[in-house]
């Protein structure tokens, strides 16, 4: 799980990465810039927190990102083609990473929690920053809303799908609960995302899709209706076998190999036999 | 030989630096750090380090931030946005910016 969520950060830093080619404005550059730079550093608290638990190295969790053994959130295989999808993962997807995170900083592991504390810290930018851009499309052409509004059709069910399947069709939440890692189940977490969300793409104008069918009750939780979403291609994507997939984990390994010069170097401090010591 | 020592109160707390001892090695560090440092303050674990391998980088070593203008990554720069509608992300906004008070407060 936390193997996962390191992951998620590296390949959701990818994704931010093509933002910043895109943005509109210096501003916004830098912005995308600091997003994309927070996101690698969160993958490298995470590894840090994984690696404590003894099982795998972060060598080995790099190797498996790249060589296609290594899972990630659904939301992360698909490509980004323009700006107005730069909400859709800086609001929406971010904003749903947020709602789940902020719950981990009561997980059992401490030195999960505690990356949890750094990253929950930054985090705010990162949402509010979504929530901006999707504020300025929003409020500008009508062209560009029925664009933003295209890609929100396209992202929303994706959206749903990010907190996984609905509790009894859950495979993994068991373990990960009766350990104390997971301290809500994917329909809370859900639950609590659409109530705080669904109200801010209302507000910016957007449209909820008809369908997937979704039900608000009473008590303020929602119902989901799983048949309307597209579970064959959740697990394709959880199996690294969709199309994006490949995309994503290929670019991912072309730049593990790049910079494998750099890790050697890293690894041997001394540089050749003549070069000094790096300390003292 | 000194050895640091930080303790943690409760289990999912950080552990804080508390003092050093003197002990001439890391068995009697342990049981010295116990006596001096969790002897009566409420305590979960204790981390005992020998003082050499604490680096330590001062502010007349190193710029720690601050020096340029990055309000671009701050969220209280996009003020035209609410964080109130999301918990944990008004807590977050609110930890930045206790975060950047303090640093223009120490910068005086």
């Amino acid at each position: 799980m936390i193997q996962f969520h390191a992951n998620s950060e590296v390949m959701g830093g990818y994704l931010d990465r093509a933002f910043t080619r895109m943005a509109p404005s210096l501003d916004r550059k830098l912005a995308c810039t600091a997003k994309t730079q927070d996101e690698i550093g969160h993958a490298q608290l995470l590894y840090r927190a994984a690696e404590t638990l003894g099982v795998k190295t972060r060598d080995q969790m790099l190797d498996e990102l790249a060589n296609g053994e290594g899972k990630f959130l659904n939301c992360f295989h698909y490509p980004v083609d323009s700006w107005y999808e730069a909400p859709m993962i800086d609001f929406f997807v971010d904003g749903a990473a947020m709602r789940r995170q902020a719950t981990l900083k009561q997980t059992s592991w401490e030195p999960y929690a505690h990356a949890m504390d750094k990253i929950c810290f930054e985090e705010g930018f990162h949402v509010k920053q979504g929530e901006d851009i999707l504020r300025e499309l929003m409020g500008s052409s009508k062209a560009n809303q029925e664009r933003v509004q295209s890609v929100f059709d396209e992202w929303w069910p994706r959206i749903l799908q990010f907190f996984g399947p609905t509790n009894d069709q859950s495979t993994h939440h068991d373990f990960a609960s009766r350990v104390g890692l997971k301290t809500m189940t994917n329909d809370e977490l859900r639950n609590a995302f659409l109530n705080a969300y669904i109200p801010k793409a209302r507000k910016y104008g957007l449209e909820i899709p008809d369908t997937p069918r979704i039900e608000e009750h009473d008590d303020g939780t929602w119902t989901v209706v799983e048949d309307d979403l597209d579970w064959d291609e959740f697990w394709t994507i959880a199996k690294n076998d969709y199309e994006g997939s490949h995309e994503q984990i290929g670019t991912r390994t072309q730049r593990q190999e790049a910079v494998e010069w750099v890790r050697n170097a890293i690894d041997t401090p001394s540089g050749g036999a003549n070069a000094p010591q790096a300390a003292d | 030989m000194i050895w640091e020592v930080f303790r943690q109160e409760k289990p999912g707390d950080y552990h804080r630096h508390v003092g050093n001892v003197h002990a001439p090695d890391r068995g009697m560090a342990e049981l010295f750090a116990q006596i001096q440092h969790a002897r009566r303050m409420t305590t979960n674990s204790l981390w005992v380090v020998p003082q050499d391998e604490v680096s330590e980088i001062d502010a007349e070593d190193a710029n720690f931030g601050g020096t340029t203008d990055k309000s671009y990554r701050w969220a209280m720069t996009f003020n035209r946005v609410d964080a109130s509608f999301a918990a944990e992300v008004a807590e977050s906004e609110d930890e930045q910016r206790e975060a950047a008070k303090q640093r223009e407060e120490a910068d005086g």
